[in-house]
């Protein structure tokens, strides 16, 4: 047992840097207390330590400590994107006039990000249900407070509040929901033991519905899909742009890991014989991936359909990130590893286009103090380089060649088509156009309209604008070469113990 | 009828009875007192599950710690008694259909669902020597991951609460 223990831990050392990374950071903060910024560095170093050690996993497939967590090239693509959206967070961090006004409270800040990144890493590798639930609690916890780190505005305060609550009460579902699939699998806490239990002995479809309702439930809300987003947009208005940055990506992405990990070991026939390769069906008379189907035309159509009022940036990219859940929940309907994989390109593309919108929106609510569409005026004009930016991050979010986020839509369709799900693939071209409204809204703000009278030309540091670069241009490089992506998703839409 | 069943029963009617004060009741002492027999009616079920350890820790954590800091808290905050709690009520006729829709679905899943049922054990066997081999074998992450969680928690409500100084 030990010795187990002993190997699980060489499986096991990006999180472990995390761990340490997490009490060093607090640690410096409380030395050198006459500076904060060090403890950032230090909380920076650990993130791209962790993504090392990361990189250096790739291609294992084990399970750790138990069978509590496996190790694959899921849980490290997944763990890749978190860790880099995690690098972007502190760089921006740097520059954000936000966070830096709070100076004192930057060691919190620090080590409650890498806190956060913790639980996400063991979010998406997450094979029991102890785990499952202790490792949203860690992220959970972390971003409840970092939501409300700008404490003295009352809004940011408020976003906090309204997360915390919302947050206990889906845990809370999801709970009751483990419970009762703990009650009709006789005890079991493992998915695949769960798998097992459901496939030799059927249970009462209507129990491991209403389990399975609960438990989406839970999921659902981090990831923001309809009816359990109504957090997002206030939470997203109220925290500041980091960590919201943070939040629609990596907190994403880790909630997505999690949903499709469960689902697609706990929930499907594993017994089934002669399917092709990469097609997996559900269990008998429990077809989850009609109501993932549902569930995703939702979140898509009231996400585009509310962020067309929206006059606030954030909220408007908060309603636009709730469509882009629906988007992505489409792959999972699917029940291929075709659809996995897709979900997988989108993810890399969307983190790009996504980080790279609220950076500006960061960067221009650093000078102007504001983040409403009026302050976005002849921003075109005022600051030519943000403004081309803005629009190509638009564009993608919109889905239009020649970017990244073309191909991450194309995938999703292609895989939808190959599957013979028409109808869904209408909905979501349909919510396409719609989002295109809403993004071209901003841009002819900031291009045919003229800025106010009194506003001159913004102007920002060297420093700045690499850090913009380095989001504009791979939103640019893949939607033109994206085999790289493609394949490395595909390499990785593989999963422990599923073949 | 036997003894057992009574038993049970009585902790469940003690748990619920003095959850539903802790919830409805106006005057903030009252709530916090009535915690405390939410607790110790769990407590009690928790006994008649053979869970000594946890029944114990139920008693010593949440009776005997919380519980307490939370009368304190309670009781040393300036003029709590008189406090005027806002509490209201909007949006009822939604909530009433969505909890009825839920409760009606859950008590229809208990009702007819085959549970698998475990045999009790026939004797009484104590149950912390286990708990404590379980926790650093198979349950070894959890239980780590689960300290940095706390640690989580005591920095944030640490930031939380801490009162600066107007930075001027």
């Amino acid at each position: 047992m030990v010795d187990q223990a002993l190997l699980s831990l060489a499986k096991f050392l990006p999180e472990i840097t995390l761990a340490i990374t997490f009490c060093l950071a607090l640690l410096v903060g409380v030395i050198f207390r006459s500076r904060p910024r060090l403890s950032m560095w230090v909380a920076l170093l650990g993130v791209v330590v962790s993504i090392a050690l990361t990189i250096r996993e790739m291609g294992i497939t084990e399970s750790v400590f138990s069978g509590m967590i496996a190790v694959d090239p899921f849980a490290t693509f997944f763990k890749l994107i978190v860790g880099s959206s995690a690098i972007f967070i502190f760089l921006f961090s740097l520059y954000s006039a936000e966070v830096l006004s709070t100076m004192k409270r930057l060691v919190e800040y620090s080590s409650l990000l890498v806190a956060m990144t913790l639980g996400m890493y063991l979010m998406v590798g997450a094979t029991n249900l102890l785990m499952m639930v202790l490792s949203i609690e860690l992220t959970g916890l972390s971003s409840y407070v970092l939501a409300g780190y700008t404490k003295e505005a009352s809004d940011s305060s408020e976003a906090s509040l309204k997360y915390i609550i919302y947050g206990a009460l889906s845990t809370g579902l999801m709970l009751y929901g483990i419970s009762i699939l703990f009650g009709l699998t006789g005890g079991a806490m493992d998915i695949y033991a769960i798998n097992r239990a459901l496939v030799t002995s059927p249970v009462n479809p209507i129990a491991l519905l209403v389990a399975s309702l609960l438990i989406i439930a839970g999921l659902g809300y981090k990831i923001s899909a309809v009816p359990f987003h109504f957090w997002t947009p206030d939470v997203y208005e109220g925290a500041p742009i980091t960590i919201t940055a943070f939040l629609s990506v990596a907190s994403k992405a880790a909630g997505f890991a999690m949903l499709i990990r469960f689902f697609k070991i706990a929930f499907i026939d594993s017994s089934a014989v002669g399917l092709p390769a990469g097609i997996w069906i559900t269990l008998q008379g429990f077809e989850w991936n009609k109501i993932i189907a549902i569930l995703s035309v939702l979140t898509m159509t009231l996400g585009n359909l509310v962020a067309v009022w929206q006059n606030n940036l954030k909220r408007l990219l908060a309603y636009s990130s709730i469509a882009h859940a629906g988007y992505m929940l489409m792959g999972l309907a699917i029940l291929s590893d075709k659809g996995i994989a897709a979900v997988l390109i989108y993810f890399v593309v969307y983190m790009f286009m996504n980080l790279g919108a609220f950076y500006v929106v960061m960067l221009v609510s650093n000078k102007t103090g504001s983040e409403d569409i009026d302050s976005y005026k002849g921003l075109g004009f005022r600051s030519p380089f943000i403004g081309v930016s803005m629009v190509i991050f638009f564009i993608s979010l919109a889905g239009l060649p020649p970017t990244a986020g073309f191909i991450g839509k194309l995938f999703i369709f292609a895989s939808l088509l190959d599957a013979k799900w028409i109808w869904l693939a209408v909905v979501g071209a349909i919510n396409s156009v719609i989002s295109l409204y809403y993004y071209v809204r901003v841009v002819r703000n900031m291009f045919l309209r003229d800025p106010d009278e009194n506003s001159g030309p913004l102007k920002f540091s060297v420093p700045e604008i690499v850090l913009l670069l380095l989001l504009v241009v791979p939103t640019l490089l893949f939607g033109l070469y994206y085999s790289p992506i493609v394949d490395f998703a595909n390499a990785s839409a593989r999963m422990l113990g599923v073949h | 009828m036997d003894l057992y069943t009574i038993a049970f029963y009585l902790f469940a009617v003690i748990t619920l009875v003095s959850a539903s004060i802790v919830v409805f009741s106006k005057n903030i002492i009252y709530s916090a007192f009535a915690l405390l027999f939410a607790f110790f009616g769990v407590a009690g079920l928790y006994v008649l599950l053979m869970a000594d350890f946890i029944a114990v820790t139920q008693l010593m954590i949440y009776v005997g710690g919380i519980l307490v800091l939370v009368l304190f808290g309670v009781m040393l905050t300036t003029r709590v008694i008189n406090v005027d709690m806002r509490t209201g009520t909007i949006q009822t006729l939604p909530a009433v259909l969505i909890v009825a829709a839920l409760a009606g679905t859950l008590v229809g899943v208990f009702w007819t669902t085959d549970w698998r049922i475990m045999p009790a054990f026939p004797g009484f066997e104590k149950t912390a020597p286990r708990i404590g081999e379980l926790l650093l074998t198979s349950y070894l992450l959890p239980f780590e991951i689960a300290s940095v969680v706390l640690l989580v928690a005591l920095v944030g409500a640490a930031m939380i609460a801490r009162r600066e100084k107007k930075a001027s």
